[in-house]
């Protein structure tokens, strides 16, 4: 039930996300860039609760932002799939106490999202890659999402540890000792 | 003890002093007393006259309350009053927005009179900084279809991509998967016209004809060709040519005639 409710709680901060993104970012552009917090929220996930609520929810977010936007149904789906699963796997093999480290995640998630999503659509689609134009694109988001991630760090940590200790109470013992 | 005994004494005589005399002067006749009469009048009159307009401010008061009840309904009444003018001028300011968005259409509508129009509001764009997608407004039930081409004030926007019933995605002709042949209108020459990913949303006209004379701020039209756009809509104009080392590589910036960071009002022509 308690799952239940955070399950909840993820929709409703992605809807809340949705409408930051649509609606708010378009004029807080950084060198015409916006941010991108679905990557942070899915990896967030993965990090905090487990591999399977990342996935589900990545392929679920994926399939709206697809459906509203994309020229092609999934890519965006694959991608933040492939980012909750990054979550689950930084869970797994680093430490989240230092912020530090919770910053490198973000840096990685957001290119490793970014890269897939433009070869990808490239890809389908057929164009031409701009390589050069796609890198400073890419600097600028990772620099934003940084600071977006150290401005809520303290709202990511205390949060995501009261979801770790819902999702994960059961197996801390396997996992420590 | 004997201390005080002594000073009452005193005082009492003294009293005894003052009252004799006191006795003496009420006899003495007030025209002869006038010197220190003045005296005293100078001495006391300042503060007298302090007196007398302080309680002049005080009888004045009761006035002033009895105004201060009538301007507080005043004040009501008046705020009251602009309260329901703040609201008209708010229904006015609404009532302009909606005739500058219907002189808009209408503007566009004379402007593209031989096609069929539907008129539409750009209602959301992309999030990602890698496309651009515009959502409208309009879909199947307002008539619109795949592939429609969408037309704002100034010039071509894009084409419908998908359709559900009451919203459509529109393409835009900067975002990168997009293509447009299109005429450049002083040589009549065909380029191609693609989206890129620059901030400054321009688009890269390739595949020049080697033979084609290039000049800055000519104007670029859509040809026709490829079965989307129709002949002759606005693009916008050459901003820079880019010339290669090889002749056939040479590409131009085209910067189009739409601002798309502020695209509100658009038009689908339909079939």
């Amino acid at each position: 039930m308690k799952k239940f409710g955070i399950s909840v709680l993820f929709f409703i901060t992605f809807i809340i996300i949705y409408l930051l993104q649509a609606n708010i970012f378009p004029s807080l552009k950084i060198a015409g860039v916006m941010p991108n917090l679905f990557v942070i929220l899915i990896l967030w996930i993965g990090l905090f609760a487990s591999t399977f609520e990342a996935v589900i929810f990545g392929i679920i977010m994926g399939l709206i932002l697809d459906l509203i936007y994309g020229r092609v149904i999934g890519i965006t789906a694959i991608m933040l799939c492939v980012i909750g699963y990054l979550g689950a796997y930084f869970d797994k093999n680093f430490s989240k106490e230092s912020k530090f480290k919770i910053v490198l995640m973000v840096i990685g998630a957001t290119i490793i999202y970014e890269v897939g999503y433009y070869a990808l659509n490239g890809l389908i689609l057929g164009y031409d890659f701009e390589w050069l134009r796609f890198m400073k694109i890419l600097i600028y988001e990772v620099i934003y999402n940084v600071l977006i991630t150290i401005l809520l760090y303290p709202i990511i940590q205390n949060l995501g540890y009261k979801v770790d200790r819902a999702f994960k109470r059961n197996n801390i013992l396997t996992r420590y000792f | 003890m004997n201390r005080n005994k002594q000073t009452e004494t005193l005082g009492g005589i003294i009293t005894l002093i003052i009252l004799v005399l006191l006795i003496f002067l009420s006899n003495v006749q007030t025209s002869k007393l006038s010197f220190f009469e003045g005296v005293a009048s100078s001495v006391f009159s300042p503060i007298q006259n302090l007196f007398i307009s302080l309680k002049n401010k005080a009888t004045g008061n009761s006035k002033y309350f009895s105004d201060m009840e009538l301007l507080i309904a005043e004040n009501e009444e008046l705020k009251e009053k602009n309260r329901s003018l703040e609201e008209q001028v708010r229904e006015l300011e609404i009532v302009k927005a909606d005739n500058e968005t219907m002189q808009e259409y209408m503007n566009l509508t004379q402007k593209y009179a031989e096609y069929e129009t539907i008129p539409a509001y750009v209602i959301n764009k992309d999030v990602s900084n890698l496309s651009s997608t515009l959502i409208i407004n309009a879909g199947t039930e307002d008539g619109v279809a795949e592939n429609m081409t969408v037309i704002a004030d100034q010039g071509l926007v894009g084409h419908i991509i998908s359709v559900s019933k009451h919203t459509s995605k529109v393409q835009v002709i900067i975002d990168p998967a997009s293509t447009v042949s299109c005429l450049i209108s002083t040589t009549e020459q065909s380029i191609i016209c693609k989206g890129t990913l620059d901030n400054d949303q321009t688009l890269r006209a390739s595949f020049i004809p080697t033979g084609a004379e290039l000049i800055q701020g000519d104007t670029v039209s859509t040809s026709g060709i490829g079965g989307i756009y129709r002949k002759g809509i606005r693009i916008g104009t050459i901003k820079e040519i880019v010339t290669t080392s090889n002749v056939i590589d040479r590409y131009a910036i085209v910067e189009p005639a739409v601002d798309f960071s502020t695209v509100n009002n658009v038009l689908i022509i339909a079939e």
